[in-house]
């Protein structure tokens, strides 16, 4: 039950939604077994022909009934709906704020691109848990109870019965099932897994597949995982129609207990006949509130896999306990010494005994084939990674010791991917500081040829309707208009024509000529200006200096530089 | 829904099987009714002993059974069906991709097609699982009430006749209205629900602006929004269920007014009927309003079923392959481009290739050579027989491609890509997905060695048993590119397809490259889509492709003498980059 607590929290505090909906859905409950109890008691009575006032206030009552099993119903269902909807606020707000400390360090524990997908998907599957989970027993267990009590007014023997029954549909069927449920379920997942992967590599594949004349294979495979998952899927649908229908059928039964003990007890004289319909009546209704519990396992299930995964992310993970702020109005230089670093799950060093001296004020480029890990020092300089070994120090100051967020907000950062928000250029660029002028956005978008851009222009998610130089150069304006004076940029002109990646960087250069500066570089053209070029290979440093030295030394960099010559777009 | 109701009823056995359960199932419901209330008649008013009313039970008890077995039956058979539907649209949505999805990934589809084979197929479950065993049922059950309820009281049945066709028709109207209004909400609701996935993928971009926090707040309110728009809409849905539950309500309430007035002031009924009616009653309405929320079900399959009839109708032309072997003799074979040509699709302009003509000798190394779009990797896929061309034809040892089976072709080939496909599995099967399938580990080995890759592998903790590919770890692009390599030497090609790639690797990959295509080139014939330097000088021939057309044809340094646009284009990928 523990993974499940965080949720029973979270559902504490929508008290009154959730009150609201367990009294009508109590409400409801009640009014249809009142309805059918009552239409029972006055067939029956009318058999006996009594005085037709008698008939007109029982009349009164089924429609009464009518009337508040619908009303009660439709208010269940709107207040139990709105509880959830603001449950999944309360739900998403919740993981934010538990998220948000560790990010965006809690992003390299869970590299496959899917988890954010993923927890959007689990938020979604516990909108179940209200629904399916908490309160539709809450609900039965009071109309049980009522029942019970109201049928053993009449009989005590009955009210047994019928509370026999409801422990068997309500409880022991449904749990019986669960169990086999839920192996059934694993299967299917994994079963749609080994498919899905099939299924990829049969499209994405497809080249290699057929030049290699495995296509005939994949494809044999293909139709013999989809038989398997279709396989899993009907013997789901079996399970699932098998458990319904030995439910329905324990209740009917019941009801033939109902039936015949009434019976029987009539006959004795032990029970006015009176009765006997009514009675029947209820038990035929008061089982269909049984039903939601036979989805309520597998809900149950899902809700726990889904709360655990979700509020366990970031269980690991430290906070940040740098407590050194930096100041401003300075710039910075780095030395790290003997750093590696190892992604968690991966089994090569990403980097290896680096040694660099990054003096305050200079211009750095850090070059190297995809995969030499210039990314992953950038992120160790930011303090997005620590180090697994050695140190890195800013401005004399152990990393360790620098509030995180204080680095960040010292620093104009462009990496690889840059997210742009759903809203407007003029909402994506105010991001980089308070108070920025309309004049000012304008100019910075200039400064990175984009003058043609208005403020007002749409951005959509993830800046889908711009093309990735347009991204590159709109993330280059937040920088230039952020203005710190540490600038860490991951190749932020690779999808730019060189002609304009000139024009921009002669305005950055500009604006950066006193700050620190680091840039990875992409291409090797334009490195003549740096300070020193750090030349690096499978995460470890194979040469540095400057553009003349390396060129001059014929080393790495030369190399790379004669082949770069030669490739052909 | 076409496409599914003609898939269905041609199931015409399980249909059939279908209607007799119903019917079943219905007499069921009807027996059960009969005999609850026969019991409480007897023992109510005539008073019987319980010993004359046992075989009532008895009766009461089979029927009983019967009605939870054969509901049990009948849902059976809707989840076999929609397993045998499902089962039918996915093989032949798997055939069809299997012939030709090429041109779907160079159309950048196969994201959709995964989804089409996956989801949409699931999506069609519902219709055969839920709706039609539904429809059967609501076609047969009511109708059966009806005829009891009218042989027992004429005006009931009347009440029931006239009250049935308002719940279909509030069904409809309810669902216009929902859709509208769903549709109304529909933009809202994807902004506010993106809100959430948007502000966690911009999680790290807006740490490093500092702006983190204050996202909490825009989180709930775009939540809350969303849950408002949701409220909207559902609430329309749940005053439908209440009018249906108002109309059965009513109904059902009418006819109980009705019987009993009948029964005490007219005393025109007797109280088995009244209390026979008043059981059949809810049934009949439970039946409709079922069949409500499988038509919503139904649905939403048709939806899926749209994707996939249009995926299965579309039609792509596929490569055509003849009986004859490729005779290997001792030379790798040679090939001739013969006016080719190719364009996706029917529209005019749309042309990739036009009239391509070449002749390639055996042994031969050829690069194909033009800016980005100028329908190089087309070329090299049409030379490979992975697309048709749609006029002109390829030639390999005089005889046209489609001449030769599939397998005597492929058997000669490698096709090195820009970024090689890692299948699931080991780096072992990754090499060995290459060769002919009698080689031994040893073999493996040998060819990992030579593409330069042997020590990487060796150094992992499970060397040549490390899995790769979507479950295990990646490589990075140069050692993908080393894996491809090895992959060539296992299988020895008298031909190679090489796409270069368009960005500078590792030196030593970029050395591996160069030094393995000269050891491979010397037993086969070479076509490369070139963006080095060196492999163009290389090259025996220069095919210059300008907008699908070949702009020049020759060695390097003829082009260079003879043709203005070549050397245009070498001048400025050389001096174009400021240096």
């Amino acid at each position: 039950m523990k993974d499940i607590s965080q949720m029973i929290k979270l559902v504490a505090i929508e008290k009154k939604d959730v009150l609201l909906s367990i009294l009508f859905g109590f409400l409801a409950g009640m009014a249809a077994v009142g309805l059918f109890a009552s239409s029972g008691y006055l067939i029956s009575r009318a058999a006996l022909v009594p005085p037709l006032y008698a008939l007109t206030v029982l009349i009164a009552f089924l429609k009464l009934f009518g009337f508040a099993r619908a009303l009660g119903r439709y208010a269940e269902r709107y207040y139990s709906h709105r509880a959830t909807f603001t449950m999944l606020s309360n739900i998403r707000v919740a993981f934010f704020e538990k998220l948000e400390p560790y990010a965006p360090r809690v992003f390299q524990k869970y590299r496959s691109g899917d988890l954010l997908a993923r927890i959007v998907g689990d938020v979604e599957s516990l909108q179940n848990f209200f629904l399916r989970v908490y309160y539709p027993p809450v609900v039965l267990v009071v109309i049980f109870l009522s029942t019970i009590v109201f049928t053993s007014v009449f009989s005590t023997s009955i009210a047994i019965v019928l509370l026999l029954g409801l422990t068997l549909t309500g409880v022991f069927v449904p749990f019986l099932f669960s169990l086999r449920q839920r192996t059934i379920e694993n299967r299917v997942r994994e079963s749609r897994g080994e498919l899905s992967i099939d299924v990829t590599e049969f499209l994405y594949g497809f080249r290699d597949l057929k030049i290699y004349q495995q296509l005939e294979d994949k494809e044999e495979r293909l139709h013999e995982s989809s038989s398997s998952y279709i396989r899993e899927q009907e013997r789901e649908g079996m399970q699932r129609i098998f458990s319904h229908s030995v439910n329905t059928l324990v209740s009917l039964l019941i009801s033939w207990v109902v039936l015949g003990l009434g019976a029987y007890l009539v006959a004795r004289g032990d029970l006015n006949g009176l009765f006997l319909a009514m009675l029947v009546m209820i038990s035929l209704t008061v089982f269909e509130n049984a039903t939601p519990m036979a989805v309520l396992p597998s809900h149950l299930e899902d809700s726990k896999r889904a709360s655990r995964r979700l509020f366990s992310i970031g269980d690991e993970m430290i906070e940040d306990n740098g407590r050194l702020h930096l100041a401003g109005g300075e710039s910075y230089g780095f030395e790290l010494s003997g750093v590696d670093f190892r992604f968690p799950e991966e089994e090569r060093q990403t980097l290896q005994q680096v040694n660099l001296k990054i003096p305050a004020g200079s211009k750095t480029a850090l070059v190297g084939p995809s995969g030499s890990g210039k990314s992953t020092l950038l992120q160790l300089l930011l303090k997005i990674h620590t180090p697994n070994q050695g140190e890195i120090l800013l401005n004399e100051h152990p990393m360790a010791q620098i509030d995180e967020e204080s680095v960040w907000s010292k620093s104009n950062v462009v990496l690889q991917e840059n997210h742009f928000f759903f809203g407007t250029v003029r909402e994506n660029l105010q991001l980089a500081k308070d108070d920025l002028t309309d004049e000012q956005m304008l100019d910075a978008l200039r400064d990175v040829e984009l003058g043609s851009f208005q403020l007002d222009y749409p951005v959509f998610e993830k800046g889908e309707n711009l093309s990735g130089g347009e991204k590159q150069r709109l993330a280059m304006a937040r920088a230039l208009l952020k203005g710190e004076q540490l600038w860490i940029l991951d190749e932020p002109t690779s999808s730019i024509d060189a002609l304009t990646e000139r024009k921009i960087y002669e305005r950055l250069f500009n604006q950066a000529e006193k700050d620190t500066l680091i840039l990875v570089s992409h291409r090797l053209t334009g490195l003549e200006l740096m300070d020193q070029i750090i030349v690096m290979d499978e995460g470890t440093i194979v040469e540095k200096g400057t553009y003349n030295e390396l060129m001059h030394k014929q080393g790495y960099f030369y190399e790379m530089k004669q082949i770069e010559k030669t490739i052909f777009g | 829904m076409k496409h599914l109701s003609k898939l269905a009823f041609g199931q015409r056995k399980v249909i059939l099987a279908l209607f007799i359960i119903s019917l079943i199932i219905g007499g069921t419901i009807i027996g059960q009714a009969y005999f609850f209330v026969a019991i409480v008649d007897r023992i109510f008013l005539e008073q019987q002993s319980f010993q004359e009313i046992v075989p009532l039970l008895a009766g009461l008890l089979l029927v009983l059974a019967g009605r939870a077995g054969f509901t049990w039956l009948h849902g059976r058979t809707g989840v076999k069906m929609a397993a045998r539907a499902k089962s039918h649209f996915r093989q032949a949505i798997i055939k069809k991709f299997s012939r030709n999805p090429i041109q779907a990934s160079l159309k950048g589809q196969s994201g959709r097609k995964v989804s089409v084979l996956m989801d949409s197929v699931d999506e069609i479950d519902g219709y055969f699982s839920n709706y039609v065993p539904q429809m059967i049922q609501t076609a047969v059950i009511p109708l059966m009430i009806l005829i009891v309820v009218f042989t027992q009281h004429i005006y009931s049945g009347l009440i029931m006749l006239i009250t049935a066709p308002f719940i279909p028709f509030f069904m409809a109207i309810v669902g216009v209205m929902t859709k509208k209004k769903s549709e109304e909400q529909m933009e809202k609701l994807s902004a506010f629900s993106g809100k959430f996935l948007d502000t966690l993928q911009g999680l790290t971009t807006l740490k490093l602006f500092g702006r983190a926090q204050k996202q909490k707040d825009e989180i709930e309110k775009s939540s809350l929004g969303f849950r408002d728009a949701t409220m909207g809409v559902l609430k329309v849905a749940f005053i439908s269920s209440l009018m249906l539950e108002f109309i059965s309500m009513l109904s059902i309430g009418l006819i109980a007014l009705e019987i009993a007035i009948r029964l005490v002031v007219y005393e025109s009924i007797p109280f088995f009927s009244a209390f026979f009616i008043l059981v059949l009653a809810p049934e009949f309405y439970l039946t409709l309003k079922d069949f409500g929320s499988a038509f919503h079900t139904g649905r939403g399959s048709s939806g899926a079923a749209n994707q996939l009839a249009e995926e299965l109708s579309e039609t792509e032309s596929y490569v055509e392959w003849g009986e004859e072997k490729l005779s290997a003799g001792s030379n790798p074979p040679f090939l001739e481009l013969e006016n080719v040509h190719f364009s996706y699709g029917k529209e005019e302009g749309l042309f990739a290739l036009e009239n391509i003509q070449a002749t390639i000798p055996a042994y031969s190394q050829t690069a194909i050579v033009g800016r980005s779009g100028s329908g190089k990797s087309t070329l090299l896929h049409v030379v490979a027989g992975l697309i048709q061309p749609s006029e002109g034809q390829v030639k390999v040892n005089g005889e046209v491609l489609s001449f030769y089976q599939e397998h005597e072709w492929f058997k000669e080939v490698s096709y090195i890509s820009q970024h090689p496909y890692l299948f699931s599995g080991t780096i072992a099967e990754n090499i060995a997905i290459g060769g002919r399938g009698d080689h031994t580990m040893n073999d493996i080995k040998a060819a990992a060695q030579r593409a330069g890759i042997a020590e990487l592998i060796e150094s992992l903790e499970r060397g040549y048993e490390t899995p790769v590919g979507e479950a295990g770890r990646g490589l990075s692009g140069g050692e993908k590119q080393r894996l491809a390599i090895a992959r060539a030497f296992l299988k020895r090609p008298s031909v190679i397809l090489f796409d270069e790639p368009t960005t500078g690797l590792d030196l030593k990959t970029e050395r591996i490259l160069q030094e393995s295509m000269k050891e491979l080139s010397k037993t086969s014939t070479v076509i490369t889509v070139a963006h080095r330097l060196h492999t163009i000088k290389n090259a025996d021939q220069i095919l210059f492709l300008d907008q699908g057309n070949l702009a020049a044809l020759g060695p390097h340094e003829v082009l260079m003498e003879r043709h203005p646009e070549y050397k245009e284009m070498v001048r400025l990928q050389q001096g174009g980059t400021p240096a």
